[in-house]
């Protein structure tokens, strides 16, 4: 071995050596040195999880501080993707398939497919934790506790979902709560502060919504659909919280890093008041079920739907939205499958998520008479000298031959002598008939719509601009909207032109017009009030608790945010004599012994007299659709209280079946017998009550007045 | 060169020559002071298993055995050892053939561990110590390497890495190539041979990635460090707690990446994580700087051994320490392909950690007798 080319060799090992370690080095400051802050970064990304907390919403209280809708706490099982991305699509199965089973076997039936669907759902961040299984009961939380190991990826969370201490009552007005959908995800990010801009009324909003702390929403986060639910999302929505934590590689948690917590969302109380509320969906529910079934000489009585609403004239403040069918939203807390969804919008069923109450239209038939009675005496037409005609029974108009050209009273009933008033208290048709012709005949002078003008007068033909989203303006036809619709559909409609005969059905709220019984409500809150028209509110004010483990009615434990005060929206001016012959008219419906509402008034009389009118409106192919509309107390120097309006189609008789029940559902408000609201935790009680008011509704008796 | 006569008993000698004066005492300080730093960081990345003082306990038990061993082999004259090469070829190749048999346990898909109660053996790393001792043997007898025993050398060298490569180990058969070569470079293998060699390897490489005899991992795992995008979750992780250690890191036992466990094998393969994130850039060249120091002491015996047979032991030793330290590593640092080799002295490994021991004890026995 030479020595010398030994030493060469071992020198060239050695450089060789130097610049190994050389290159380790370099590379070392790289990571270290260089490029260290986005690996702290990467670092950090791997381990921290921001976990949003969605915090809890605000409660739904009634006038008088009691909750319909609160708050209780679920366990939901949910999966952090995070640490299950790593493992092999074999080892997922099978984590997948343990936990499926586990479930199952633990009395949560979960189907594997479930949890790989939820796994790959796309809309949820890759962070967040995806739901798996609901309402899972406290031992199945220690269970999956005790054994994070077996299930990496796996969490046990706590949630706060709705409550109904009422179970369905008011479940319309109040909407639910639902997983926001993309549609909605992209509205309230797509720069829009107001997640609930329709149907919040700009009055009733003393605070901006954008003002307030930001409410950010992440997929799977809750959202108000329908109802205050949607129309109050900003104010009952919690500002969400955030919670730092650090977890190992097996997705457990190791620590919390940073904590910011949620501020629960301001409690809305409604006008509502909820033992009236209860009642009348009752009486509703009971008069609807004891109709169904029953033949008229018009057809079966289907009653699919009804609905009662019930004002404070002097405010427009709800105090009662009744609408038959109802559900229970106990169901839609944890999600609406679509066979559920389907269920509750079906026609067939009544769709019971609807909102009859301002969603429906229906022709207010005789209902409609006063806004004709106006238009009329400000045009002359009556008044004092011309108000009397002699009713015969039927009306043919001027100049005019034929079958069509002769209108009837309901049933060809011949009423003799009527006078202004008198044509409301018996609901003379030929009176409006006569009226209209006259009307329509001076149209150069009074020009083409003097009646629906009156009737935009008092609201109709637009909505009322209620709290509540979905309402419909219900329609009022006029010779120009007539024409338009005509001109855009020439192959739907027969003609484009008014006659005498449409000014003469719509008189009586026929032919094409249109009214929700809200609206329905407003007309009468309004003759009621003398000419001032209120916009209907439902919501009264905003409270926040002073100690949330209180009850949040309680008085003294809240702090108002905000309250939300009368607004008036017009006046309805009506001459003095007028007025003074229209109260005695429709005083004379309950109270004269020919009024058509008299007979079931004495049968289930109120503490005091009221005003009203009934109506029964033709729908062709159909049973009659029976109405009432009325309010109470009347006299001189009594404030009205209560206004009411009862609309259920395919019926019958407003007089036989509108009328008693708008008297019954009333009788024990104005005397203080108000039976108290059931709730669902004393249900058995309840159900004699119901069974009794069923009872009560089978032995109304009509006066037989089909008007 | 020098000669001496037999030293008389007595720890201070009066006689130069005698072995016990000639300690390398930088490289024992070096070994010592890497043997701390290890322990601390198997202790912080196995903190968080449920018998996580287990694996601190054994492997200081394997370090007192470790450097007892490494002291005794010290004091004997590293040509008696050699001596008895053919014996402890032959009982590593035996191992090596035992291993493959039930006898083995298999972990991790690969054959190489030999399993009494709680301890596991790993027979590869005794036959690196058995063969790089059985070439300098063999080579160091000789004044000039020929074509034959060049074919000889290459076949002392072939059986282990053949035997290796059986179980699956890829690393350790990579640590007899390296070992080997350097050992055939310093006995002085003729320029032109080498030239050929080298070139027969790569085209073995080539044809051995293409064949498809590697598993589809074991050729991602050597390809991967070459396409960055391609990398591997190991060293994602492994680079992510290196780089966000910065300059001076966590602290001991605070880590982020090392406390969720993210870095799979961190004890053993991945330990250089646990430096570079809790003790930072500083903390990671004092580490590497100690390893440098073992591998120049190492290197510098190489070049004051008495004969051919010591300098040959000592670069074989040399060698093997540096693809391990620049494998293990590299590949912590993402420059080189994952292949699970220990850390010397660091990684958690019984084996691993002996065999380190006895391999520098030789090394000292080569310095300390070179007067004798």
């Amino acid at each position: 071995m030479d020595t010398n080319s030994t030493q060469v060799r071992l020198s060239a090992i050695g450089i060789v050596a130097l610049c190994l370690f050389a290159a380790l080095f370099v590379r070392l400051w790289f990571l270290q040195g260089i490029d260290r802050q986005r690996f702290e970064a990467a670092s950090e990304s791997n381990r921290l999880r921001v976990v949003h907390e969605e915090g809890p919403r605000g409660r739904i209280l009634d006038r008088n501080g009691r909750i319909i809708v609160d708050n209780r706490t679920t366990i939901v099982v949910a999966l952090d993707r995070e640490p299950l991305r790593k493992l092999d699509e074999s080892e997922r199965q099978a984590i997948f398939a343990d936990l499926a089973d586990t479930l199952t076997g633990l009395g949560v039936p979960t189907k594997l497919g479930t949890v790989e669907r939820r796994y790959a759902d796309a809309r949820y961040a890759p962070q967040e934790y995806v739901p798996v299984a609901e309402e899972v009961p406290e031992d199945v939380e220690l269970y999956l506790a005790e054994r994070a190991g077996r299930f990496p990826g796996v969490v046990v969370e706590r949630r706060t979902v709705r409550s109904y201490p009422y179970g369905s009552v008011a479940a319309q007005l109040i909407g639910y709560v639902g997983e926001i959908n993309e549609e909605e995800l992209a509205d309230v990010r797509g720069g829009s502060e107001d997640p609930a801009g329709e149907g919040q009324a700009p009055s009733t909003t003393t605070t901006a919504p954008g003002d307030g702390p930001l409410k950010e929403y992440q997929p799977g986060d809750s959202y108000g659909k329908g109802g205050i639910e949607s129309a109050q999302e900003a104010t009952l929505r919690a500002v969400p919280g955030r919670r730092t934590i650090e977890v190992n590689a097996r997705g457990e948690v190791l620590g919390e890093i940073d904590r910011t917590e949620a501020v629960p969302g301001d409690d809305v109380w409604l006008s509502i008041d909820l033992d009236l509320q209860a009642h009348a969906e009752r009486l509703l529910a009971a008069k609807i079920r004891s109709l169904r079934g029953r033949e008229s000489g018009e057809g079966t009585l289907n009653a699919p739907q009804g609905s009662v609403v019930i004002i404070e004239p002097g405010t427009g403040q709800v105090l009662a939205m009744a609408s038959y069918p109802a559900y229970n939203p106990t169901i839609l807390v944890n999600g609406i499958s679509s066979d559920l969804w389907e269920q509750l919008n079906d026609p067939n069923n009544g769709r019971p998520l609807f909102n009859w109450a301002l969603q429906g239209t229906y022709a207010p038939g005789s209902t409609f008479k006063p806004v004709t009675a106006l238009a009329g005496w400000r045009a002359g037409a009556i008044g004092p000298g011309n108000e009397e005609i002699v009713d015969g029974g039927t009306y043919t108009l001027e100049g005019c031959e034929g079958a069509g050209c002769t209108c009837q009273n309901a049933g060809r009933q011949k009423l003799g002598e009527v006078d202004f008033a008198r044509s409301m208290t018996v609901s003379s048709d030929v009176y409006y008939y006569r009226l209209a012709e006259l009307l329509w005949n001076d149209r150069v002078r009074l020009g083409d719509t003097p009646i629906q003008d009156a009737a935009g007068e008092f609201g109709l033909g637009s909505a009322t601009g209620i709290d509540l989203p979905g309402e419909s303006p219900g329609r009022m036809p006029t010779p120009e909207n007539r024409r338009a619709a005509f001109e855009a559909n020439p192959d739907v409609f027969l003609t484009g032109d008014w006659f005498t005969g449409d000014n003469v059905i719509t008189s009586i709220g026929q032919g094409d017009v249109l009214v929700t019984p809200l609206q329905l409500a407003e007309v009468y809150a309004t003759i009621a009030t003398g000419g001032v028209r209120y916009r209907p509110q439902v919501i009264s004010k905003v409270t926040r608790p002073v100690d949330p483990a209180e009850p949040p009615g309680e008085p003294g434990n809240y702090e108002v945010v905000r309250t939300i005060t009368p607004e008036e929206v017009g006046r309805v001016e009506m001459p003095a004599d007028f007025y003074l012959k229209l109260l005695a008219g429709l005083i004379g419906v309950t109270q004269d012994p020919d009024g058509t509402a008299s007979g079931s008034w004495e049968a289930s009389p109120t503490a005091w007299p009221m005003g009203g009118k009934t109506g029964t409106a033709q729908v062709a192919g159909k049973a009659d659709s029976a109405l009432f509309a009325g309010w109470g107390p009347v006299g001189a120097g009594v404030p009205p209280e209560y206004v009411v309006s009862v609309v259920i189609p395919e019926a019958g008789f407003g007089g036989d079946v509108a009328a008693p029940l708008a008297f019954r559902i009333l009788a024990p408000a104005s005397d203080g017998s108000l039976p108290a609201a059931c709730p669902v935790a004393a249900a058995a009680q309840c159900r004699a009550a119901e069974s009794q008011a069923a009872q009560a509704s089978l032995d109304d008796v009509g006066s037989g007045g089909p008007g | 060169m020098l000669s001496s006569t037999a030293a008389p008993s007595g720890f201070r000698s009066r006689n130069l020559g005698d072995p016990r004066r000639h300690v390398d005492l930088v490289l024992a300080g070096a070994v010592g002071a890497v043997v701390v730093i290890g322990l601390l960081l198997v202790y912080s990345a196995t903190r968080r298993f449920s018998d996580g003082n287990g694996f601190v306990l054994r492997q200081t038990m394997f370090a007192v055995v470790g450097a007892a061993g490494a002291a005794g082999l010290a004091l004997v004259d590293y040509r008696r050892v050699a001596d008895w090469w053919q014996a402890l070829y032959a009982v590593g190749i035996v191992l090596l053939v035992g291993v493959l048999t039930p006898l083995g346990a298999v972990v991790n898909g690969t054959s190489g561990w030999y399993r009494f109660g709680p301890i596991s053996l790993q027979p590869a790393e005794f036959a690196k110590l058995a063969t790089i001792l059985a070439i300098a043997a063999y080579l160091g007898s000789v004044d000039r390497v020929d074509l034959r025993r060049l074919a000889a050398a290459l076949g002392l060298l072939a059986l282990p890495v053949g035997l290796t490569l059986l179980q699956p180990d890829l690393g350790s058969a990579l640590v007899f190539i390296v070992m080997g070569i350097g050992m055939l470079v310093v006995a002085g293998v003729q320029m032109k041979h080498l030239g050929v060699l080298v070139s027969l390897g790569i085209v073995a490489i080539l044809v051995i990635l293409n064949s498809g005899a590697l598993d589809e991992y074991q050729t991602e795992r050597l390809t991967s460090f070459v396409t960055p995008n391609g990398q591997s979750y190991n060293v994602d992780q492994a680079q992510k707690a290196i780089g966000s250690g910065g300059l001076t890191g966590y602290g001991l036992a605070n880590g982020p990446q090392t406390r969720g466990g993210y870095v799979p094998e961190q004890q053993t393969d991945f330990i250089f994580t646990v430096v570079g994130e809790e003790f930072g850039f500083l903390g990671s060249s004092v580490l590497v700087v100690l390893l440098g120091v073992i591998i120049w002491r190492c290197w510098r015996a190489a070049q004051l051994a008495a004969d051919a047979l010591g300098t040959l032991i000592c670069v074989g030793v040399m060698c093997m320490f540096l693809f391990h330290i620049f494998e293990n590593v590299g590949m912590a640092l993402g420059i080189m392909p994952v292949t699970g080799i220990p850390l010397p002295f660091v990684s958690y490994g019984g084996s691993s950690l002996l065999v380190s021991f006895l391999a520098v004890g030789l090394v000292q026995s080569v310095h300390m007798h070179r007067f004798s």
